[in-house]
Protein backbone atom coordinates (compact mmCIF):
# COMPACT_ATOMS: atom_id res chain seq x y z
CA UNK A 1 0.00 0.00 0.00
CA UNK A 2 2.72 2.41 -0.93
CA UNK A 3 0.55 5.37 -1.85
CA UNK A 4 1.94 8.73 -2.69
CA UNK A 5 0.32 12.12 -2.83
CA UNK A 6 0.24 11.85 -6.58
CA UNK A 7 -1.92 8.75 -6.88
CA UNK A 8 -5.03 9.97 -8.61
CA UNK A 9 -8.30 9.94 -6.77
CA UNK A 10 -10.17 6.68 -7.21
CA UNK A 11 -13.23 6.56 -9.41
CA UNK A 12 -15.65 5.95 -6.56
CA UNK A 13 -14.20 8.88 -4.65
CA UNK A 14 -14.53 11.09 -7.71
CA UNK A 15 -18.09 9.89 -8.15
CA UNK A 16 -18.77 10.91 -4.57
CA UNK A 17 -17.38 14.34 -5.32
CA UNK A 18 -19.67 14.67 -8.30
CA UNK A 19 -22.60 13.74 -6.08
CA UNK A 20 -21.60 16.37 -3.56
CA UNK A 21 -21.34 18.99 -6.30
CA UNK A 22 -24.74 18.03 -7.70
CA UNK A 23 -26.27 18.47 -4.26
CA UNK A 24 -24.66 21.89 -3.92
CA UNK A 25 -25.87 23.20 -7.27
CA UNK A 26 -26.53 26.94 -7.22
CA UNK A 27 -30.16 27.96 -6.96
CA UNK A 28 -31.38 30.88 -9.05
CA UNK A 29 -32.23 33.97 -7.03
CA UNK A 30 -35.70 35.48 -7.08
CA UNK A 31 -34.35 38.52 -8.87
CA UNK A 32 -32.92 36.35 -11.66
CA UNK A 33 -36.25 34.53 -12.05
CA UNK A 34 -38.06 37.87 -12.12
CA UNK A 35 -35.68 39.26 -14.76
CA UNK A 36 -36.16 36.19 -16.95
CA UNK A 37 -39.96 36.46 -16.67
CA UNK A 38 -39.82 40.18 -17.43
CA UNK A 39 -37.95 39.32 -20.63
CA UNK A 40 -40.58 36.71 -21.49
CA UNK A 41 -43.38 39.25 -20.99
CA UNK A 42 -41.55 41.87 -23.05
CA UNK A 43 -41.15 39.38 -25.88
CA UNK A 44 -44.87 38.61 -25.89
CA UNK A 45 -45.64 42.32 -26.02
CA UNK A 46 -43.12 42.93 -28.81
CA UNK A 47 -44.53 40.07 -30.86
CA UNK A 48 -48.11 41.28 -30.41
CA UNK A 49 -47.08 44.72 -31.63
CA UNK A 50 -45.14 43.42 -34.61
CA UNK A 51 -47.88 41.06 -35.74
CA UNK A 52 -50.99 43.13 -35.23
CA UNK A 53 -53.26 44.11 -38.11
CA UNK A 54 -51.88 42.05 -40.92
CA UNK A 55 -54.97 39.84 -41.00
CA UNK A 56 -55.37 38.36 -44.45
CA UNK A 57 -58.99 37.22 -44.87
CA UNK A 58 -59.53 33.58 -45.56
CA UNK A 59 -60.68 32.95 -49.15
CA UNK A 60 -64.44 32.35 -49.16
CA UNK A 61 -66.47 29.82 -51.14
CA UNK A 62 -66.93 32.22 -54.06
CA UNK A 63 -63.23 32.94 -54.31
CA UNK A 64 -62.47 29.23 -54.17
CA UNK A 65 -64.95 28.59 -57.00
CA UNK A 66 -63.44 31.29 -59.18
CA UNK A 67 -60.00 29.89 -58.54
CA UNK A 68 -61.19 26.38 -59.43
CA UNK A 69 -62.65 27.54 -62.74
CA UNK A 70 -59.46 29.25 -63.71
CA UNK A 71 -59.71 32.77 -62.44
CA UNK A 72 -61.49 35.86 -63.76
CA UNK A 73 -60.68 35.41 -67.49
CA UNK A 74 -62.48 32.06 -67.45
CA UNK A 75 -65.39 33.66 -65.67
CA UNK A 76 -65.61 36.35 -68.40
CA UNK A 77 -65.76 33.68 -71.11
CA UNK A 78 -68.51 31.94 -69.23
CA UNK A 79 -70.48 35.19 -68.99
CA UNK A 80 -70.12 35.74 -72.74
CA UNK A 81 -71.35 32.21 -73.43
CA UNK A 82 -74.32 32.74 -71.17
CA UNK A 83 -75.29 35.99 -72.89
CA UNK A 84 -74.94 34.31 -76.32
CA UNK A 85 -77.22 31.55 -75.10
CA UNK A 86 -79.87 34.02 -74.05
CA UNK A 87 -79.63 35.74 -77.44
CA UNK A 88 -79.97 32.44 -79.29
CA UNK A 89 -83.00 31.58 -77.24
CA UNK A 90 -84.90 34.78 -77.85
CA UNK A 91 -83.63 35.66 -81.28
CA UNK A 92 -85.42 34.74 -84.50
CA UNK A 93 -84.91 31.21 -85.75
CA UNK A 94 -83.64 32.64 -88.99
CA UNK A 95 -80.87 34.10 -86.94
CA UNK A 96 -79.72 30.57 -86.17
CA UNK A 97 -79.28 29.93 -89.87
CA UNK A 98 -77.34 33.13 -90.28
CA UNK A 99 -75.17 32.10 -87.39
CA UNK A 100 -74.63 28.69 -88.88
CA UNK A 101 -73.51 30.26 -92.17
CA UNK A 102 -76.44 28.93 -94.27
CA UNK A 103 -75.75 25.23 -93.91
CA UNK A 104 -79.05 24.63 -92.12
CA UNK A 105 -81.12 25.80 -95.07
CA UNK A 106 -80.51 24.07 -98.34
CA UNK A 107 -79.24 26.08 -101.23
CA UNK A 108 -82.57 25.85 -103.13
CA UNK A 109 -83.00 29.50 -103.85
CA UNK A 110 -86.40 29.59 -102.23
CA UNK A 111 -85.77 32.00 -99.46
CA UNK A 112 -89.17 31.32 -97.97
CA UNK A 113 -88.18 27.87 -96.84
CA UNK A 114 -87.59 28.06 -93.19
CA UNK A 115 -87.13 25.79 -90.28
CA UNK A 116 -88.99 26.01 -87.09
CA UNK A 117 -86.80 26.17 -84.03
CA UNK A 118 -88.16 22.76 -82.97
CA UNK A 119 -86.63 21.22 -86.05
CA UNK A 120 -83.24 22.03 -84.75
CA UNK A 121 -83.87 20.36 -81.40
CA UNK A 122 -84.23 16.67 -82.08
CA UNK A 123 -85.62 15.67 -78.71
CA UNK A 124 -88.25 18.30 -78.39
CA UNK A 125 -91.21 16.37 -79.85
CA UNK A 126 -90.45 13.47 -77.63
CA UNK A 127 -90.88 15.65 -74.61
CA UNK A 128 -94.08 17.11 -76.03
CA UNK A 129 -95.48 13.61 -76.59
CA UNK A 130 -94.65 12.68 -73.06
CA UNK A 131 -96.51 15.71 -71.84
CA UNK A 132 -99.69 14.88 -73.77
CA UNK A 133 -99.57 11.29 -72.64
CA UNK A 134 -99.63 12.11 -69.01
CA UNK A 135 -102.45 14.55 -69.51
CA UNK B 1 -38.99 29.42 4.99
CA UNK B 2 -35.76 30.92 3.87
CA UNK B 3 -36.50 30.30 0.21
CA UNK B 4 -37.77 33.26 -1.75
CA UNK B 5 -41.36 33.66 -2.75
CA UNK B 6 -40.79 33.29 -6.48
CA UNK B 7 -38.76 30.14 -6.00
CA UNK B 8 -41.50 28.62 -3.86
CA UNK B 9 -44.26 29.54 -6.29
CA UNK B 10 -42.26 28.20 -9.16
CA UNK B 11 -41.54 25.00 -7.27
CA UNK B 12 -45.29 24.53 -6.87
CA UNK B 13 -45.84 25.20 -10.54
CA UNK B 14 -43.10 22.71 -11.29
CA UNK B 15 -44.84 19.97 -9.29
CA UNK B 16 -48.04 20.47 -11.23
CA UNK B 17 -46.64 20.11 -14.72
CA UNK B 18 -43.80 17.61 -14.71
CA UNK B 19 -45.46 15.55 -17.42
CA UNK B 20 -45.75 18.38 -19.95
CA UNK B 21 -42.75 18.44 -22.30
CA UNK B 22 -40.45 21.45 -22.57
CA UNK B 23 -41.32 21.64 -26.23
CA UNK B 24 -45.09 21.78 -25.60
CA UNK B 25 -44.51 24.57 -23.10
CA UNK B 26 -42.29 26.45 -25.52
CA UNK B 27 -44.90 26.25 -28.28
CA UNK B 28 -47.55 27.45 -25.81
CA UNK B 29 -45.33 30.35 -24.85
CA UNK B 30 -44.78 31.10 -28.53
CA UNK B 31 -48.55 31.53 -28.73
CA UNK B 32 -48.50 34.02 -25.88
CA UNK B 33 -48.95 31.76 -22.86
CA UNK B 34 -47.27 33.44 -19.87
CA UNK B 35 -47.79 30.53 -17.53
CA UNK B 36 -45.84 28.30 -19.90
CA UNK B 37 -42.96 30.78 -19.68
CA UNK B 38 -43.05 30.59 -15.87
CA UNK B 39 -42.97 26.79 -15.99
CA UNK B 40 -40.10 26.75 -18.47
CA UNK B 41 -38.19 29.21 -16.32
CA UNK B 42 -38.72 27.07 -13.22
CA UNK B 43 -37.55 24.02 -15.06
CA UNK B 44 -34.66 25.30 -17.15
CA UNK B 45 -33.15 28.33 -15.41
CA UNK B 46 -31.68 26.33 -12.51
CA UNK B 47 -30.03 23.94 -14.96
CA UNK B 48 -28.57 26.70 -17.09
CA UNK B 49 -27.37 28.53 -13.99
CA UNK B 50 -25.70 25.41 -12.60
CA UNK B 51 -23.97 24.72 -15.88
CA UNK B 52 -22.92 28.33 -16.44
CA UNK B 53 -21.63 28.70 -12.88
CA UNK B 54 -19.34 25.69 -13.38
CA UNK B 55 -18.24 26.86 -16.79
CA UNK B 56 -17.40 30.29 -15.44
CA UNK B 57 -15.46 29.00 -12.44
CA UNK B 58 -18.11 29.83 -9.87
CA UNK B 59 -18.68 33.48 -10.86
CA UNK B 60 -22.28 33.76 -9.70
CA UNK B 61 -23.12 37.18 -11.15
CA UNK B 62 -21.76 36.30 -14.57
CA UNK B 63 -23.52 32.95 -14.52
CA UNK B 64 -26.81 34.74 -13.81
CA UNK B 65 -26.20 37.07 -16.75
CA UNK B 66 -25.56 34.10 -19.03
CA UNK B 67 -28.71 32.40 -17.76
CA UNK B 68 -30.84 35.46 -18.44
CA UNK B 69 -29.31 35.90 -21.90
CA UNK B 70 -29.78 32.23 -22.81
CA UNK B 71 -33.40 32.32 -21.67
CA UNK B 72 -33.99 35.53 -23.62
CA UNK B 73 -32.75 33.77 -26.75
CA UNK B 74 -35.17 30.95 -26.01
CA UNK B 75 -38.05 33.45 -25.73
CA UNK B 76 -37.06 34.98 -29.04
CA UNK B 77 -36.84 31.69 -30.89
CA UNK B 78 -40.13 30.34 -29.46
CA UNK B 79 -42.50 31.43 -32.28
CA UNK B 80 -40.21 29.89 -34.90
CA UNK B 81 -39.37 26.76 -32.92
CA UNK B 82 -39.24 23.79 -35.28
CA UNK B 83 -40.77 20.91 -33.41
CA UNK B 84 -38.89 17.66 -33.17
CA UNK B 85 -35.64 19.12 -34.43
CA UNK B 86 -33.78 19.48 -31.14
CA UNK B 87 -34.56 19.06 -27.48
CA UNK B 88 -35.21 22.39 -25.81
CA UNK B 89 -32.74 21.62 -23.02
CA UNK B 90 -30.06 20.60 -25.52
CA UNK B 91 -30.57 23.80 -27.49
CA UNK B 92 -30.37 25.83 -24.31
CA UNK B 93 -27.18 24.12 -23.09
CA UNK B 94 -25.61 24.80 -26.47
CA UNK B 95 -26.51 28.48 -26.35
CA UNK B 96 -25.22 28.66 -22.76
CA UNK B 97 -22.00 26.87 -23.63
CA UNK B 98 -21.36 29.34 -26.44
CA UNK B 99 -22.14 32.34 -24.23
CA UNK B 100 -19.77 31.01 -21.56
CA UNK B 101 -17.03 30.36 -24.11
CA UNK B 102 -17.36 33.93 -25.40
CA UNK B 103 -17.08 35.31 -21.91
CA UNK B 104 -14.13 33.12 -21.02
CA UNK B 105 -12.34 34.22 -24.17
CA UNK B 106 -12.97 37.88 -23.42
CA UNK B 107 -11.94 37.38 -19.82
CA UNK B 108 -8.64 35.86 -20.87
CA UNK B 109 -7.82 38.61 -23.29
CA UNK B 110 -8.72 41.33 -20.77
CA UNK B 111 -7.75 40.04 -17.36
CA UNK B 112 -5.94 36.78 -16.92
CA UNK B 113 -6.22 36.94 -13.11
CA UNK B 114 -10.02 36.93 -13.11
CA UNK B 115 -10.15 33.14 -13.11
CA UNK B 116 -10.47 32.14 -9.48
CA UNK B 117 -7.44 30.30 -8.20
CA UNK B 118 -8.13 27.00 -6.53
CA UNK B 119 -8.39 27.66 -2.85
CA UNK B 120 -5.88 25.42 -1.21
CA UNK B 121 -5.23 24.44 2.34
CA UNK B 122 -7.96 26.48 3.95
CA UNK B 123 -7.84 25.60 7.67
CA UNK B 124 -11.62 25.68 8.05
CA UNK B 125 -12.18 23.05 5.36
CA UNK B 126 -11.69 20.16 7.78
CA UNK B 127 -14.46 21.51 10.01
CA UNK B 128 -16.80 22.48 7.21
CA UNK B 129 -19.51 20.15 6.10
CA UNK B 130 -17.78 17.50 4.03
CA UNK B 131 -20.30 17.76 1.23
CA UNK B 132 -19.79 21.50 0.89
CA UNK B 133 -16.03 21.05 0.98
CA UNK B 134 -16.11 18.38 -1.67
CA UNK B 135 -18.43 20.35 -3.89
CA UNK B 136 -16.19 23.39 -3.60
CA UNK B 137 -13.05 21.36 -4.23
CA UNK B 138 -14.59 19.81 -7.31
CA UNK B 139 -15.61 23.20 -8.60
CA UNK B 140 -12.09 24.51 -8.07
CA UNK B 141 -10.67 21.53 -9.90
CA UNK B 142 -13.16 21.89 -12.74
CA UNK B 143 -12.08 25.50 -13.19
CA UNK B 144 -8.58 24.26 -14.03
CA UNK B 145 -9.73 22.08 -16.92
CA UNK B 146 -9.74 23.25 -20.53
CA UNK B 147 -13.15 24.70 -21.52
CA UNK B 148 -14.30 21.77 -23.62
CA UNK B 149 -13.32 19.18 -21.03
CA UNK B 150 -15.05 21.23 -18.34
CA UNK B 151 -18.20 21.50 -20.43
CA UNK B 152 -18.28 17.78 -21.20
CA UNK B 153 -17.58 16.67 -17.61
CA UNK B 154 -20.11 19.15 -16.19
CA UNK B 155 -22.84 18.08 -18.59
CA UNK B 156 -22.13 14.38 -18.08
CA UNK B 157 -21.52 14.15 -14.37
CA UNK B 158 -23.22 17.18 -12.86
CA UNK B 159 -26.10 17.83 -15.24
CA UNK B 160 -26.65 14.13 -15.96
CA UNK B 161 -26.93 14.47 -19.73
CA UNK B 162 -26.33 11.56 -22.11
CA UNK B 163 -23.31 11.39 -24.41
CA UNK B 164 -25.37 11.83 -27.62
CA UNK B 165 -27.00 14.89 -26.09
CA UNK B 166 -23.64 16.35 -25.08
CA UNK B 167 -22.38 15.67 -28.59
CA UNK B 168 -25.23 17.80 -29.89
CA UNK B 169 -24.59 20.55 -27.37
CA UNK B 170 -20.89 20.80 -28.17
CA UNK B 171 -21.38 19.99 -31.85
CA UNK B 172 -18.87 17.16 -31.84
CA UNK B 173 -19.06 13.39 -32.26
CA UNK B 174 -20.08 11.02 -29.48
CA UNK B 175 -16.58 9.55 -29.58
CA UNK B 176 -15.12 13.01 -29.01
CA UNK B 177 -17.42 13.46 -26.02
CA UNK B 178 -16.26 10.15 -24.56
CA UNK B 179 -12.66 11.16 -25.01
CA UNK B 180 -13.24 14.61 -23.48
CA UNK B 181 -15.01 13.25 -20.40
CA UNK B 182 -12.41 10.52 -19.91
CA UNK B 183 -9.54 13.00 -20.10
CA UNK B 184 -11.44 15.45 -17.92
CA UNK B 185 -12.04 12.86 -15.23
CA UNK B 186 -8.41 11.80 -15.28
CA UNK B 187 -7.34 15.41 -14.89
CA UNK B 188 -9.77 15.96 -12.03
CA UNK B 189 -8.58 12.84 -10.25
CA UNK B 190 -5.00 14.08 -10.55
CA UNK B 191 -5.82 17.61 -9.39
CA UNK B 192 -7.86 16.39 -6.44
CA UNK B 193 -5.25 13.81 -5.40
CA UNK B 194 -3.33 16.50 -3.58
CA UNK B 195 -6.36 17.41 -1.48
CA UNK B 196 -7.36 13.87 -0.66
CA UNK B 197 -6.85 14.25 3.09
CA UNK B 198 -8.98 17.33 3.57
CA UNK B 199 -11.68 15.73 1.46
CA UNK B 200 -11.87 12.66 3.64
CA UNK B 201 -10.06 10.27 1.33
CA UNK B 202 -6.84 10.17 3.34
CA UNK B 203 -6.81 6.41 3.77
CA UNK B 204 -6.69 5.74 0.06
Amino acid sequence: MAKTEHTPLRDDALEEMFRAARAEAPEPSDSLMARIMADAEAEIAARAEAAHPVRTPRPGLWAALVAAIGGWPALASMATAAVAGVWLGFGATEGVDALAGGILIGDTGTATVSYEFEDLLPGYEGFAALETETD
Amino acid sequence: MTKGYVTRVMAMAFDAQTEVSDEALLVAYGNGDREAAAMLTARLAPRVLGFAARMLGGDRAEAEDVTQEAMLRLWKVAPDWRQGEAKVSTWLYRVSANLCTDRLRKRRSVDIDAIPEPEDGRPEVAEAMMQGARAQALEDALAQLPDRQRAAVTLRHLEGRTNPEIAEVLEISVEAVESLTARGKRALAAILAGRREELGYGED
